[in-house]
């Protein structure tokens, strides 16, 4: 097997430049170059270069080595709770330098101003080489250099161990090496920087083979974890600029209602605060937070807005994308391991399949409400102090917003609640209705979304439904699979404050948008089951719902939320496939090995089974129950390929029949991802995101009128308490011949659903097709 | 004005006397560790400790609380100091247990609710030093006006935290 040590070198000509010999200090930093373009290949587009970012021809960086041997390291990625950028980004550099983890003394990411690549915060281990790798390998190489010249030895008789380069008896630290001079190395990037996916490190440098490794593979702490802890860490909720002015934004009354009329402060209780009005936009703000909190509350209730009934009603939601939504306009998509002729197969089948699946909409609900300080100053700069995914993306919508140009935007990034998926296109919420009122007030403001205004008003994963089909031969092999995926589309980054006021943003979703902003259904759950000889997926998108109909084209707006896309396409197959076996008389676990041929899947799978207790037999057990108070157990398996990890569940539940409810009391979870970097972090990562799928199976339904969300707070929109949740195991598979990492932060929370669907089915011999799986539709199910 | 004593220190508050205490804390005398995620005391982010109880800082009219003892999370490693009478050079440099535990077991995600989960886990190590782990859940989930709620799914890892941090307690010092 391949390692990265055998992978093609291109190195793209990065080059060492010395500036002058200084006194005292001295640094290295890696900056990234434009210099070289006609290094890149023909189709690589000159990364823009803006002000108020930093600047590749002066000390703009991703790494620097300093004096003392310590080191910085800069990202745009922007840590949500995964931690990766303080442990495993730390990992990978001081393992490509070199060095301890201990010598990576600062994490800089985020801001807008301090880091070089944009991008979001997801896929942090960008396929095994995330761009602060190459960034560390070309670090190295130019320091293996000056080593050489210094010491007098070639480059190809030293080595490094601790930050300590030696050859032929002589040895110099790192940082005796850029002592009392100021370097800098350029290195070859592209891409653009504001663009969902920012920059890209280019060129094939050599790195570290994996056999060498000393850092990866520990569980060092995160740092970020202390600070917060010990209440030292400074929140985006924490930032006050002198002179902030506290806002509340009174959202309209309907997902499509214009304003009529905005109402006015009542004075005499609330003397110092002011309605600001753009549009639709309706903001008021005060000098303290409890004023406008409380005037924010006495407005709304003087406001008028149209009336607007455009959405189907959340009882009606599968009927309309069934018979009415617009799955014509978009072109259908075809999945890569579309082959054979699945549609005679199925005519012919010996046994078959026909079902249709269901999943609800989700919240992503961060436990904090959305919020934003902006400060837009006479000049026309404008900063914005904030929590999100994907600031540098978010810079360029304001910008867009705004009728400028991105360099006049600077996004300064902390730590707040996790989003999943929600804000990584630059939208969290709260941001462009901040820059709007400070640009009117001419002060700086702070917008702090309440919890109702963050569960209506914010986007949504979207809800989808899926079409099986599926054909089992006289061996109780799948024959033929055929599967239409169909969900509205799932990117919606319009800054929502920019809409109300009726200002530019980004196009809405359409059948002709970019990647980002198409309404089509990309198949985006790589197929594992090789040996099925016949296969077809297929999806079908189409317009967010209400998104037409709406006054102000808002409607029902949706964005990626953790696994996006792959777990509205992973719980109808894997359901589907666990069905398959019970049609095959088959255990479902041994059914999904015999269909695989990838040693890693059937890896997971015997790992999984082994750690779980799994009992080998069809479903559903002999003694199934559908009636009575007591608790029957029951057991389902799931499986998923993303972002190069295996991934394998089991659930283990309890159904109480009479009253349709479910409690999963063990969910063991096997993930091989390749070379485990952090355990202990991939652990935590993982369990959250276990207990976060028992959420999506069992608690999570957005439910909605002919106006607008309903399911305003955490009783309406219930997630798990700590009593819901039972055992939770971990499995981690390190399997460092892989030669690369995958991530590990997603995919988790999307295993459970068919895992568990799977195991009511085995309790009680009935088939829940439908998410969430809440006791009165169950008990519904166990009723017919 | 309403006299607040937190975390050991007196503060006269010129607010009125119907404001939530989350929002003073928060923004008249800069104690961030209580969050605001609900207003609605359904999650547990705002909490503090008000003579040893969780109380949602949120719903809490500041006039009540005036003159009662107030601990936040930035109060925690002080109220361990005073109950284990730490020299003063000792109690720079230690954390409360509870804090030390949730390090220790890498507990958070994105952090933004484990303020509540560490005051709760504080109120229910004052009151029992070595819960059973349906002790535990009781706590989290029915002992408060709502649930501690963790939107991350850290809950086994809470679980391991607060058996940790009551290991700790139980050795003192």
């Amino acid at each position: 097997m391949a390692t990265m040590s055998e992978r093609p070198q291109n190195v793209l000509a990065p080059t060492l430049s010395r500036r002058q010999f200084i006194k005292a200090g001295g640094i290295l930093v890696v900056g990234f170059s434009v210099a070289g373009p006609e290094l890149l290949k023909a189709d690589t587009a000159k990364p823009a270069v803006l002000k108020n970012s930093l600047d590749p021809t002066l000390g703009s960086s991703w790494i620097e080595v300093h004096p003392d041997s310590t080191i910085l390291i800069r990202t745009g990625k922007n840590d949500f709770g995964q931690g990766s950028t303080f442990t495993a980004y730390r990992q990978i550099v001081a393992d490509e330098l070199s060095v301890p983890f201990e010598a990576i003394t600062t994490v800089v990411q985020g801001h807008t101003d301090q880091t070089p690549d944009g991008s979001g915060a997801f896929d942090f281990l960008g396929g095994g080489t995330p761009n602060i790798r190459k960034a560390a390998a070309y670090t190295y190489q130019a320091l293996l250099d000056l080593a050489s010249e210094k010491l007098g030895v070639p480059k190809a008789k030293l080595s490094v161990k601790d930050g300590i380069v030696s050859g032929n008896g002589k040895s110099i630290s790192y940082g005796d090496l850029v002592k009392n001079q100021q370097l800098k190395l350029t290195i070859p990037v592209k891409g653009d920087l504001t663009s969902i996916i920012g920059l890209t490190v280019e060129g094939n440098p050599p790195m570290k083979p994996v056999s060498e490794y000393t850092v990866i593979g520990k569980s060092f702490k995160n740092s970020v974890i202390s600070s917060k802890v010990a209440a030292k860490e400074t929140w985006a909720t924490d930032v006050r600029l002198p002179g902030m002015l506290h806002a509340r934004v009174v959202h309209p009354k309907t997902l499509g209602s214009t304003l009529v009329s905005a109402g006015s402060v009542d004075k005499s209780k609330f003397p110092h605060s002011q309605v600001i009005v753009k549009g639709n936009l309706v903001g008021v703000i005060a000098p303290t937070e409890w004023e406008a909190i409380l005037a924010a509350e006495q407005v709304a209730s003087a406001t008028k807005w149209t009336e607007w009934k455009g959405l189907p009603g959340n009882a009606k939601l599968y009927q309309h994308l069934r018979d009415e939504a617009d799955w014509k306009t978009t072109p259908v998509t075809k999945g890569e391991a579309n082959k054979g002729d699945a549609a005679s197969t199925l005519a012919s089948a010996h046994k078959k399949l026909s079902a249709t699946y269901q999943l609800a909409y989700m919240k992503h609900a961060p436990i904090g409400p959305t919020m934003a300080v902006a400060d837009v100053k006479a000049d026309g700069t404008v900063h914005i102090y904030t929590h999100n995914q994907n600031p540098q993306e978010l810079r360029g919508e304001i910008a867009m917003m705004l009728r400028t140009t991105p360099d006049h935007v600077i996004v300064h990034a902390y730590p707040g609640p996790g989003h999943y998926g929600r804000s990584n296109g630059g939208n969290a919420g709260a941001e462009d209705e901040a820059v709007l009122l400070s640009q009117a007030v001419g002060k700086p403001v702070r917008v702090q979304w309440m919890r109702a205004d963050d569960m209506r008003w914010s986007t949504q994963s979207p809800a989808a439904f899926s079409d099986v089909q599926l054909a089992i031969d006289e061996k109780g092999k799948i024959a033929a699979y055929q599967i239409d995926h169909y969900m509205p589309a799932m990117q919606d980054d319009r800054l929502i404050g920019a809409v109300l006021a009726g200002l530019p943003t980004m196009p809405a979703p359409n059948p002709k948008g970019d990647f980002i902003s198409s309404t089509a259904n990309g198949i985006s759950d790589p197929w594992v089951y090789a040996p099925v000889p016949n296969v077809i997926e297929r999806g079908h998108g189409t317009f967010q719902v209400g998104q037409q109909a709406s006054p102000l084209a808002v409607g029902l707006r949706d964005h990626s939320m953790r696994t996006p896309g792959q777990f509205q396409q992973n719980y109808p197959r894997e359901l589907a496939i666990s069905e398959a076996a019970t049609l095959a008389g088959a255990d479902a676990l041994q059914f999904r090995i015999d269909h695989a041929t990838e040693e890693r899947v059937i890896g997971v799978l015997k790992a999984v089974r082994d750690a779980s207790g799994w009992d080998t037999r069809p479903s559903p057990r002999p003694d199934a129950v559908s009636t009575g108070s007591t608790p029957i157990r029951g057991r389902g398996v799931s499986l998923m390929f993303r972002n190069q990890t295996y991934w394998a569940c089991v659930c283990q539940i309890a159904v109480t029949p009479d009253k349709g409810t479910i409690m999963v009391e063990k969910s063991t979870i096997a993930v091989d991802p390749g070379i485990v970097i952090n355990p202990m972090q991939l652990k935590r990562n993982v369990e959250g995101g276990a207990v976060m799928g028992i959420s999506h199976a069992l608690f999570e339904e957005m439910l909605f009128d002919e106006s607008g969300i309903t399911t305003d707070d955490w009783i309406s929109y219930p997630i798990p308490s700590m009593a819901d949740i039972g055992e939770i195991k971990v499995v981690l598979l390190n399997n460092p011949k892989v030669g690369t990492y995958g991530g590990g932060s997603e995919a988790p929370n999307a295993l459970a659903a068919s895992a568990i669907a799977a195991a009511l089915h085995d309790a009680t011999g009935k088939v829940m097709r439908r998410l969430p799986m809440k006791p009165p539709y169950v008990q519904a199910l166990l009723k017919t | 004005m309403v006299t607040l004593n937190v975390n050991g220190v007196r503060h006269d508050v010129e607010a009125p006397d119907d404001t939530p205490l989350l929002y003073v804390l928060r923004n008249d005398l800069q104690l961030i560790g209580p969050q605001f995620g609900c207003g609605l005391a359904q999650c547990g982010a705002c909490s503090v400790l008000v003579e040893g109880k969780e109380v949602r800082s949120c719903i809490t009219p500041v006039a009540s609380v005036a003159n009662q003892e107030i601990t936040t999370l930035e109060g925690l490693p002080a109220r361990w100091a005073k109950q284990e009478s730490l020299s003063v050079e000792e109690a720079k440099n230690t954390l409360h247990p509870v804090q030390q535990a949730w390090i220790e077991e890498q507990t958070p995600q994105c952090g933004f609710c484990q303020n509540g989960m560490m005051i709760k886990a504080t109120e229910l190590l004052e009151s029992n030093p070595n819960p059973t782990l349906a002790q535990i859940k009781d706590a989290f989930t029915n002992s408060g006006p709502s649930p501690n709620l963790c939107r991350c799914g850290t809950y086994v890892a809470i679980i391991e935290a607060v058996q940790h941090a009551a290991t700790i307690m139980a050795k003192g010092r």
